[in-house]
């Protein structure tokens, strides 16, 4: 078993790196010779307003001369060692930029997914004690509800209610607690459904199984039986769940932040977008894919530890047997 | 429509169960077949311009006159949002189709082929799906260039990943099928078998996906279209109505409307597809 584990968490490892390298090439690609090249596209480009002179210094500047592929090089090991080079439009160090922003990103998602976490956890547990015949159903609508309402939209509508009419926070200070717990509010929602879509259907599954039986059978209340026996199988598995929404809680936090006038890492991507600031776009991804790859890496790695039901296959016959091939991890079934 | 006919039927009781169309549904067909009238002909639903407003008129609440209220120059937002539907609509579309045909083959290759054809498309689709979505669709309509047409792409790249997942697992469930070894050993040629009997097997499951995302892909190209990487005005978007709305939210039927439109359309759209994966 500790062999197993070993194995499976060297792969997954072995796993992770590659798509980090491979995620970095792709990016790369992308953001700067899909579009013809930068040197053209941007520079020369008589809106960006630049002189021949300044042209020139910023492409000695960030080595767009080189080849492709030694651009790609020497930009992917300043990458891996920290160095994530300079600014297009303001020629200072990405990373400082970056660093600079972050900080307020991070509060934000990490609030929303608390947000989210509250939001799923009261409206699925809540379908195991509301009745049928006290709006269960609508509880069980509400995650399809918010998977159809746009965060941006989530998020004018609390600025309109608190803000402009209740006047709980002011608009123009978007950092102050209040407007950051409502565009928590406005990034957890929608993220909040995907969780609680999930906690539900596991909440249905282990209610079905035998044992869940035999327990009423013995004469077991709901509310002893949620917590003795359901809480715990049905909950576990959210774990990865939530690591999966990691993406969505960056992409989300793009828009939430415009929407509050917020400064972070969105609305950083949004001054690169328009700017065509190439270098921070390149690393803002990059280091998104790298947090994201992390992230479900040590969700992984830590699920077979908390869940004893979880057996490791090994071996790549096995391989085709799983649902999803890169996890390789899959529940013993239960009955 | 053949639908409610077929269940009048006499005789077919097990089927008429089956193919009971829950009240919910009914209505959510009835919204989108709205939505798709709007998309076709406004000109139909409206008689007003959505481009040329009565400045006089500006700002008005919603009335019996103007439905949605009229916006800061004067424009009837009912009519902008009917003629937003077109593009917002056929937009999704767009990426829907992309997102099936691209994630369809390279699943059907990576589940049909397996060996290193399915560990390479694997890698692919890794790298797809580890750079957050929103944040992919953003790079890509930057490297393509802002407007409609191009947000509707990289919507549909951003959604390629979930396709190929769900059409390689579903490939592998069918190609260990008795049929599917039957047809081996009748000497079916593979390109023979793939296009017979492993696609349309494997599609079934592809199609409550894929409406699903067209739910989604809306949301994707109003938020695309919100944050200005979409048409500019005059178009009207949804989710450029929105965006131009939230700088006037003290008149907030110019947020309100558009977002309704949207929020009924991808709840209706959401609420087909679960429908259809129930009866599947």
């Amino acid at each position: 078993m500790r062999n197993a584990y070993l194995t499976y968490a060297a792969k997954r490892l072995a796993q992770a790196l590659v798509v980090i390298l491979l995620t970095y090439v792709f990016t790369f690609v992308v953001v700067s010779i899909l579009p013809g090249d930068p040197i053209t596209n941007v520079l020369n480009n008589p809106q960006s307003g630049f002189t021949q002179e300044e042209i020139k210094e910023i492409i000695a500047a960030q080595g767009l001369d080189r080849p492709v592929l030694v651009q790609l090089w020497s930009s992917f090991s300043g990458f891996v060692t920290g160095d994530l080079g300079l600014s297009m439009r303001s020629h200072r160090p990405v990373a400082t930029l970056i660093a600079e922003v972050l900080p307020s990103t991070l509060v934000l998602a990490a609030s929303g997914l608390a947000v989210a976490l509250v939001l799923a956890a009261t409206v699925a547990y809540g379908t195991q004690f509301v009745p049928k015949r006290y709006g269960q159903g609508l509880l069980r609508g509400f995650p399809s509800l918010f998977l159809s309402v746009p965060n941006f939209v989530i998020g004018l509508v609390l600025i309109h209610f608190f803000g402009f009419q209740l006047g709980v926070f002011r608009v123009i200070e978007p950092d102050s607690v209040w407007a950051t717990l409502f565009a928590a509010i406005a990034l957890g929602i929608p993220i909040s459904a995907q969780i609680a879509e999930v906690l539900i259907a596991n909440l249905d599954n282990e209610a079905a199984q035998e044992y869940a039986a035999v327990a009423r059978g013995r004469g077991l209340g709901q509310a002893r039986l949620f917590a003795k026996h359901l809480l715990k199988p049905s909950s576990l598995p959210v774990v990865t769940v939530i690591a999966l929404t990691i993406g969505e809680l960056l992409g989300g936090s793009l828009i939430t932040e415009t929407v509050f006038g917020r400064t972070g890492i969105g609305s950083l991507v949004q001054r690169s977008v328009s700017t065509q600031d190439l270098p921070v776009l390149q690393a803002i991804v990059s280091l998104a894919a790298v947090v994201f790859v992390l992230v479900n890496l040590i969700a992984d790695l830590l699920y077979p530890l908390l869940d004893p039901r979880v057996t490791l296959l090994g071996g790549p016959k096995s391989r085709a047997d799983t649902e999803d091939g890169t996890t390789g991890v899959s529940p013993a079934v239960a009955s | 429509m053949t639908l409610t006919s077929y269940s009048t039927t006499p005789g077919i009781s097990i089927r008429k169960s089956r193919l009971r169309v829950p009240p919910t549904v009914t209505l959510s067909f009835a919204i989108v077949a709205l939505v798709l009238a709007w998309s076709l002909a406004p000109a139909l639903f409206t008689s007003l311009s959505p481009v040329n407003g009565f400045p006089a008129d500006k700002l008005l609440g919603p009335s019996f006159t103007h439905w949605f209220g009229t916006d800061h120059l004067g424009r009837d937002v009912y009519t902008r949002v009917v003629y937003g539907t077109a593009s917002s609509v056929s937009s999704a579309l767009i990426a829907v189709v992309i997102g099936v045909v691209a994630g369809g083959i390279i699943g059907l290759l990576a589940g049909f082929f397996g060996g290193w054809v399915d560990t390479v498309l694997a890698r692919l689709v890794d790298v797809l799906l580890a750079i957050p979505k929103f944040l992919l669709a953003v790079i890509v309509v930057t490297a393509i260039g802002f407007d409609t047409i191009n947000a509707a792409i990289a919507t549909g790249v951003s959604a390629v990943a979930v396709f190929a997942r769900v059409m390689r697992s579903e490939v592998i469930k069918t190609r260990r099928a008795t049929f599917v070894e039957a047809s081996f050993l009748l000497g079916g040629t593979r390109a023979h078998i793939l296009w017979r009997h492993v696609l349309p097997n494997a599609s079934r499951s592809v199609l409550p996906l894929a409406v699903l995302h067209f739910g989604d892909s809306i949301l994707v190209i109003a938020s695309l279209a919100f944050l200005g990487y979409g048409d500019p005005p005059p178009a009207s978007d949804w989710g450029l109505l929105i965006s131009i709305g939230k700088d006037y939210l003290k008149w907030p039927w110019l947020v309100y409307a558009p977002a309704f439109v949207t929020i009924a359309t991808v709840l209706s759209v959401n609420r087909i597809s679960r429908w259809l994966r129930k009866t599947d």
